[in-house]
């Protein structure tokens, strides 16, 4: 019977059907790789964008911190001779005190906002720029709160599905293999070329399904 | 007395043949895993090191503007602190030549010069980190620990672009690496498919040929996974 099944001209047509099927699934398994190692690419690129501008927005900040640390130092410097002037017992050093107090001062302070907002003021008498520069970066959180590590984090999702799609596209490229060795063969080994052909490809279908799946709930649905 | 009856002409070592190409197309399967993963890790490697380039580009601005500041303000203290001397001492050489009135300029100077120097110590981190500040008033601030720990971070994330520099080249290496052992077994897929459509001893000579090759391509791709 098995020799009968062996020769039958309809074994050649399902051994023919079985590998269109198993050709167009190992096509269709190639693009998903493609389309996943390409989506790894985006994420990447789109991290590295991401980063760029975050970086350039955070560079800005210092050197806008640092340029008004400058401005309010001198301030705080030209602050201090006044007092010590004032609190001089010349007269000519008094009079200088009170003209630079009420022209000079003024004009310094209104240069940057360190000097007229009391919270950046510390108790020592110097200005706190780390508040200040955490308070640059929130006035542009379109740039500050730009996340490259979560495009990354994607990214490496990305790869670690391509790598495992690879694996069962290698798997069903194998049962394509064998499929064409049974399509081929006319001995008794026929059958068993088959059998082990389609287990194969069964195998790569299942493991293709679950590697889909499974990175399909890590990334909350997204394809 | 039966004779086992010698295969056909044609038919010859074709069973070697397919099981042959069966194991060049599973070590090329392997092998093609083998060349993605790769590809994978030199693209994620490199991912990196662009990102630590960015960061340390960034960092290197940032601790530039500090230093700076920090340099600037310790520079015009030091200027300060020498004006409040000069002007103290001219002040004293007034005195002494009953010069009354640049007696009294030079000390207001002197006054307003302490006084900003005074107060620049508060902003000099020379003088009010206990890491880099001088234990006593004769000593000089630690400039060395100041430069160290300003390129520490920078210098941190610089080592770590590195690494992950040598990770992408060692990654993209083998990578290529791999695609030329794929290209050396396409000869060998070629070499069996010839053998096949051969017959007699040419058929075998071309198989150990293919043999040959799919022996060479599997060391070298031994190699390439091992080193």
């Amino acid at each position: 019977m098995l020799k009968r099944l062996n020769e039958s001209p309809r074994l050649d047509i399902f051994i023919a059907i079985i590998i269109a099927v198993v050709s167009a699934t190992t096509a269709f398994a190639a693009w998903r790789a493609s389309m996943v190692s390409s989506a790894a690419g985006d994420a990447i690129r789109q991290g590295l964008i991401d980063a760029v501008k975050k970086q350039t927005a955070s560079s800005e900040d210092w050197r806008r911190t640092y340029e008004e640390a400058g401005h309010a130092q001198t301030y705080a410097v030209t602050l201090a001779q006044v007092e010590a002037l004032e609190n001089s017992s010349d007269k000519t050093a008094q009079a200088q005190a009170k003209n630079m107090r009420q022209y000079l001062l003024p004009s310094l302070q209104l240069v940057v906002d360190l000097t007229t907002d009391d919270k950046y003021l510390k108790s020592d008498g110097t200005y706190d720029l780390d508040q200040r520069f955490a308070d640059l970066e929130a006035a542009s959180p379109d740039l500050t709160e730009l996340d490259p590590e979560a495009s990354f984090k994607l990214s490496d999702q990305y790869s670690s599905e391509q790598r495992w799609l690879t694996v069962g596209v290698v798997l069903l490229a194998i049962s394509l293999f064998w499929l064409a060795l049974s399509q081929l063969s006319t001995k008794r080994s026929r059958l068993a070329t088959l059998a082990i052909g389609a287990g194969i490809y069964l195998i790569g279908l299942v493991w293709f399904g679950l590697v889909e799946l499974i990175f399909l709930i890590v990334r909350g649905g997204a394809l | 007395m039966t004779e086992t009856p010698a295969p056909e002409t044609s038919e010859r070592y074709k069973t070697l043949i397919v099981v042959l190409t069966m194991i060049t197309t599973i070590i090329t399967a392997i092998v093609a895993t083998l060349q993605a993963d790769a590809n994978i890790r030199a693209n994620t490697a490199n991912r990196d090191s662009q990102y630590y380039a960015i960061l340390a580009s960034g960092e290197l601005h940032r601790s530039g503007l500090q230093s700076s500041y920090d340099l600037n303000t310790f520079a015009r203290l030091l200027l300060e602190q020498q004006t409040s001397l000069m002007m103290q001492f001219t002040a004293l050489e007034m005195e002494q030549s009953n010069d009354k009135l640049g007696t009294a300029l030079s000390n207001i100077s002197a006054l307003a010069a302490q006084a900003r120097a005074d107060k620049l110590a508060s902003f000099s981190v020379f003088y009010t980190d206990p890491r880099y500040a001088p234990k006593t008033s004769d000593e000089l601030p630690n400039g060395d620990a100041y430069l160290a720990d300003m390129s520490k971070k920078a210098n941190e994330i610089v080592s770590k672009q590195n690494t992950a520099a040598d990770s992408y080249h060692k990654w993209s290496s083998k990578a290529d690496s791999y695609v030329g052992v794929l290209t050396i077994m396409a000869i060998a897929f070629f070499l069996f498919g010839l053998a096949q459509a051969l017959t007699g001893r040419m058929r075998l000579v071309f198989a150990i040929f293919g043999a040959v090759i799919l022996l060479v391509s599997s060391s070298w791709a031994m190699l390439i996974l091992v080193v």
